[in-house]
């Protein structure tokens, strides 16, 4: 026997009552007379509030039995256990609980971070071609184009990578010194590195470079790596998830800009060509910023630039035999390309 | 069987302390970092299962039965819902920008904000809803039938013009927003009612238009005469200033800058406790008024209270906010007139199947 206060979920009456055990279920005698059995197996016991213990039932929302001062030794083993954290956490205990939560989430996080290369690389190139239609269009195909120029280029290309026909190189007229491989695989050497460019072979270290994220599908696993951590962190409040997100993924681009650097320096060698020029560009581009790079290293997604020319340097053989990528004419031609061709007019191209 | 309550202290009353929540604020932040941040959502409904305990009105307290799971459920459908599509769409705004169509992809981001103008709407709409749907009191609970599409629209055209006429027609749209939204809600078998105006709280956003002309006047006054006394006379235009002139010059801007958007948050204060008591003080439930007491010097200390508590540890305390919020919120509210404890039965309103993730992945509150 106990005393309790009850709400039958109809009305807002609270109704004093007693209650006691009888057999599975509980016998509740309101004090204004009446009396109701609950099966046990209906209650649910809520959080604990102030000392009090409360009871719900599955099948009334807003049925509520409060047991002043807490549940009753005699009825204790009956009733449902007391919640505080729910499910899981209560049964096994806070720090077990977050033990086993954070090896958890060690495994989750290894495995997510891992999957994008392999999710990647399952896309078929088709799929990510289709995809990169849409991101960007004919972007980088309607680039500059003269014949002269055109078959500069091809030289150049066969010369870096020779007899690969899925590689796909163009040059636009936009004054940036850059070029970037889009989604897709299409390489887009920007006029402004062109121009920027010393000699041919600094143009086909980039181009190597550019290579490098075509073969190890980097565009596309960047895309599937941003897509994943925006939903993982999207649960995160505001700007941590933001800053988290943009942290690991340029860790990952800054690895993935090493790799390609190694294969720029692979194909460089098989092509004999210089890597000294390549060296010499990315010194050129450090700088005076040289410094502030350094800095904010671990936000940038490039490697810092004296760091990769002296990798560039380091693969110099002293007793190889380099040849010029290019002639004094074909070079010209290159450079002159985007200065000949005429402006591209802008169109729907869907 | 009636229950009076009109005199003495507020029908509302908060017993919380903050000792008691700091183990559920700690607890909650160490299993949010193990899990990945799932266990957010059920730390967010244990926070409230403390609060809204804590809370009595008249002679019981209320009682928070959401849970972790409905709001996870919530957050899941809204990222289905939200973000894929808006996702796929930001690919289609890059591919039109790269093809050279400035204006067209201008002109799909702006359809795009239209888009989220009405689901903002709908947002604060379903949170409410949800909200009241899981707030018992005496074992009945509140609601609405209405599933908040039509305050979507509603929200939309009042909110754009609202901006019209230099955003004149402001606490208009606030306020009317407000009934319109509290009218539909209901607690047990009684509707809300609510009829906030405009008119009481519109010379105070008429301090929005006035003070910065009055600071750019007194600026102007200020460098009238600096230049009248020859305070300037070190600069002409043919030598380099020194770098004392820079410096002051510098510190000046940054005193202007400081003062304009310091005082045009106390501007925003001195309003929004207008606007929130106006809004309050004009709903009824029943029997039952509603009233809130905090004047402007109480908004403005909970802002800096929070904003040094947050500082000061270097935003761990940010955990403690939701208590700050909510103790706040309850310790103004006042209620005065009865309550027919028999008249109050079971609300009849259908209850929403998850949370409140719109406004959970929108960020927006909903009171």
């Amino acid at each position: 026997m106990a005393d309790a206060w009850l709400y039958d979920g109809e009305t807002a009456l609270r109704h004093a009552v007693s209650i006691r055990l009888e057999g599975d279920a509980l016998r509740i005698a309101r004090a204004d007379g009446g009396t109701a059995s609950v099966p046990l197996a209906t209650l649910v016991r809520r959080e604990d509030v102030a000392g009090d213990a409360i009871l719900g039932r599955r099948d009334l929302p807003g049925w509520r039995l409060i047991l002043p001062g807490g549940v009753p030794a005699d009825l204790a083993a009956a009733l449902p256990a007391a919640r505080r954290y729910g499910g899981v956490i209560d049964r096994i205990g806070l720090w077990p609980a977050a033990a086993a939560f954070a090896v958890l989430a060690g495994i989750a996080l290894a495995l997510f971070l891992n999957s994008p290369p392999l999710v990647a690389r399952a896309i078929p190139r088709s799929i990510e071609q289709r995809l990169g239609e849409l991101m960007v269009g004919d972007f980088g195909k309607r680039g500059c184009a003269t014949p002269a120029g055109d078959a500069a280029l091809a030289a150049l290309v066969q010369r870096v990578d020779p007899d690969d026909p899925t590689i796909e190189v163009s040059v636009v007229r936009v004054p940036i010194v850059n070029a970037v491989t889009l989604p897709g695989g299409r390489i887009v050497l920007f006029d402004g590195l062109v121009q920027a460019a010393r000699s041919p072979d600094e143009v086909a270290g980039v181009i190597g470079h550019e290579i490098g994220h075509v073969r190890h599908r980097d565009v596309m696993e960047s895309l599937v790596r941003q897509f994943g951590l925006s939903v993982l962190l999207g649960g995160m409040e505001g700007n941590v998830g933001g800053y988290t997100n943009t942290l690991l993924a340029s860790a990952y681009s800054r690895k993935a800009e090493a790799r390609a650097d190694d294969q720029a320096i692979g194909l460089l060698r098989d092509a004999r060509i210089s890597p000294a020029p390549t060296a010499a560009f990315f010194t050129r581009l450090g700088g005076k910023d040289a410094k502030a790079e350094r800095m904010f290293a671990y936000l940038a997604s490039h490697p810092v630039s004296a760091d990769r020319a002296r990798r560039f340097t380091r693969s110099l053989d002293p007793g190889a035999h380099y040849q010029p990528t290019l002639d004094a004419a074909q070079w010209q031609a290159l450079r002159g390309m985007c200065a000949a061709s005429p402006k591209e007019e802008n169109g729907w191209r869907f | 069987m009636t229950d009076d309550q009109a005199e003495g202290d507020s029908a509302f009353v908060f017993t919380g302390d903050w000792r008691e929540f700091a183990p559920i604020a700690f607890t909650n932040l160490l299993l949010t970092i193990v899990t990945l941040g799932i266990y957010h959502f059920w730390g967010k409904a244990r926070v409230r299962r403390y609060l809204w305990s804590n809370t009595r009105f008249i002679d019981d307290r209320l009682e928070w039965t959401g849970t972790g799971l409905e709001l996870f459920i919530g957050y899941l459908i809204a990222i289905a819902l939200f973000f894929v599509p808006f996702g796929a769409i930001n690919l289609i705004v890059q591919g039109v920008l790269l093809r050279g169509h400035a204006g067209m992809a201008g002109l799909i981001v702006f359809c795009l904000y239209i888009a989220l103008l009405y689901l903002f709407g709908v947002a604060i709409f379903r949170a409410l809803r949800y909200r009241l749907s899981r707030t018992f009191w005496h074992g009945i609970r509140g609601g609405s039938n209405d599933q908040g599409f039509a305050y979507g629209l509603d929200y939309f055209w009042r909110s754009i013009v609202g901006t019209l006429a230099l955003g004149l027609m402001i606490p208009w749209s606030m306020t009317s927003l407000w009934n319109r939204r509290w009218n539909a809600m209901s607690f047990g078998p009684m509707r809300f009612s609510a009829e906030a105006s405009w008119g009481p709280i519109f010379p105070r956003f008429m301090l929005f238009y006035i003070t910065p002309i009055i600071l750019l006047v007194l600026v102007g006054v200020v460098a009238g005469a600096a230049v009248g006394t020859g305070a300037l006379a070190g600069i002409s235009p043919n030598t380099p200033p020194s770098p004392g002139i820079i410096i002051t010059f510098a510190l000046l801007g940054i005193a202007f800058y400081l003062v304009f958007f310091g005082v045009l948050g106390i501007i925003a204060m001195v309003y929004y406790s207008a606007y929130f008591r106006e809004a309050v003080g004009s709903m009824r439930l029943g029997e039952l008024w509603f009233a809130f007491n905090a004047r402007t010097m109480d908004w403005v200390k909970l802002y800096l209270g929070n904003f040094a508590l947050v500082v000061v540890t270097i935003g761990i305390g940010s955990i403690f906010l939701p208590y700050r919020n909510w103790a706040f919120f309850v310790r103004h509210m006042e209620a005065y007139g009865s309550v027919h404890l028999d008249d109050m039965t079971r609300s009849m309103t259908r209850t929403p199947g998850q949370g409140e993730g719109l406004l959970d992945a929108l960020d927006v509150g909903a009171f």
